[in-house]
């Protein structure tokens, strides 16, 4: 493969889709509002200034993960699966943006076949990088996200408790 | 969440650039026969690379292109900055983009954002921590290492 120009959607290659963005938002979102109740996708849509039919189609992905359990009716809704403090990060990322690397597998020639320096940069830089990125993901959980926000939004876990 | 290869290849360029610089200034026909690049696609990358003040060009006959300074003083983070622009994950959090702070009500106080803040520092911290001459370094001796190989043929 030889580029000859620098093409248009390469611009934002480096960002997560927004299916990642939304989907670990709305997470968040179930996290912080749910406390073991379902919530519906409407009440997420609202709050977090998501279209409802977006979100049906990353709730779809997060329920065949086994991340969340929907129930159908007049009181259904999501629910998270697991504790939030069960959940890394990472995992809900990988779910809705598959493996996670700053390179493309198509993209990279097969390892007995690349050259030396591509060999050294892939060792050397997108491996660290690769590293680094899961790692750090999964040192997070959703718990640690929703407490954040509880935080900056002013609310009170307790009251769930009462 | 992927490098373009507008990177990929602009980093490769430049070890192989300065691989070749102790002989002096390399030319773009060169590096794109070893890299197996297209000239115009190398000189795309290099005009945005010497603009960015990290090669320079000397004209002529003799001319090409030369590291404007010692790869120890490259990072990876240099090159990636200059050709992919912040590594940010999500959009609002590239430096440039003060518009998001006018469209996300949610800007100065999100916690998804501060998250994605950490993943673009996490990146950053490992481009910035890995310099050209780590990766001359790595190929000298994968390239010594080959030739030793073959002696033993």
């Amino acid at each position: 493969m030889k580029p000859i120009g620098f093409a248009r959607e390469e611009v934002d290659k480096l960002k997560f889709s927004t299916k990642g963005r939304y989907g670990l938002r709305a997470m968040i979102d179930l996290a912080v509002y749910s406390n073991g109740e379902y919530v519906t996708l409407a009440s997420i849509a609202e709050r977090q200034g998501i279209s409802t039919n977006y979100l049906e189609q990353v709730f779809s992905a997060l329920r065949k993960s086994g991340l969340v359990k929907s129930a159908k009716g007049a009181q259904g809704g999501y629910v998270l699966s697991e504790s939030p403090s069960d959940i890394k990060v990472g995992r809900i990322l990988r779910v809705l943006e598959g493996p996670l690397s700053v390179t493309d597998e198509d993209d990279e020639n097969l390892a007995g076949n690349e050259s030396c320096i591509r060999n050294c940069i892939r060792i050397n830089v997108w491996e660290k990088m690769n590293n680094s990125l899961n790692e750090l993901v999964d040192s997070v959980t959703l718990e640690d996200l929703a407490e954040d926000y509880r935080k900056r939004n002013g609310i009170d876990n307790s009251m769930y408790y009462i | 969440m992927k490098i373009s290869t507008k990177g990929r290849y602009g980093l490769e360029a430049i070890v192989d650039l300065a691989i070749h610089s102790s002989e002096g200034r390399v030319n773009l026909k060169s590096i794109a026969e070893r890299c197996e690049m297209s000239e115009a696609y190398i000189l795309q990358i290099f005009l945005v690379l010497r603009r960015a003040g990290i090669v320079d060009s000397i004209r002529g006959a003799q001319g090409g292109y030369v590291l404007s300074r010692d790869p120890s003083q490259i990072t990876v983070g240099d090159i990636l900055t200059v050709l992919e622009g912040p590594l940010a994950p999500v959009p609002c959090i590239a430096e440039k983009s003060k518009r998001a702070k006018t469209t996300c009500n949610r800007f100065d106080n999100c916690t998804a954002r501060n998250f994605w803040e950490s993943v673009m520092n996490t990146l950053s911290e490992v481009a910035n921590s890995i310099t050209i001459e780590d990766l001359v370094k790595c190929y000298n001796s994968s390239f010594s290492q080959s030739i030793d190989l073959e002696y033993y043929i």
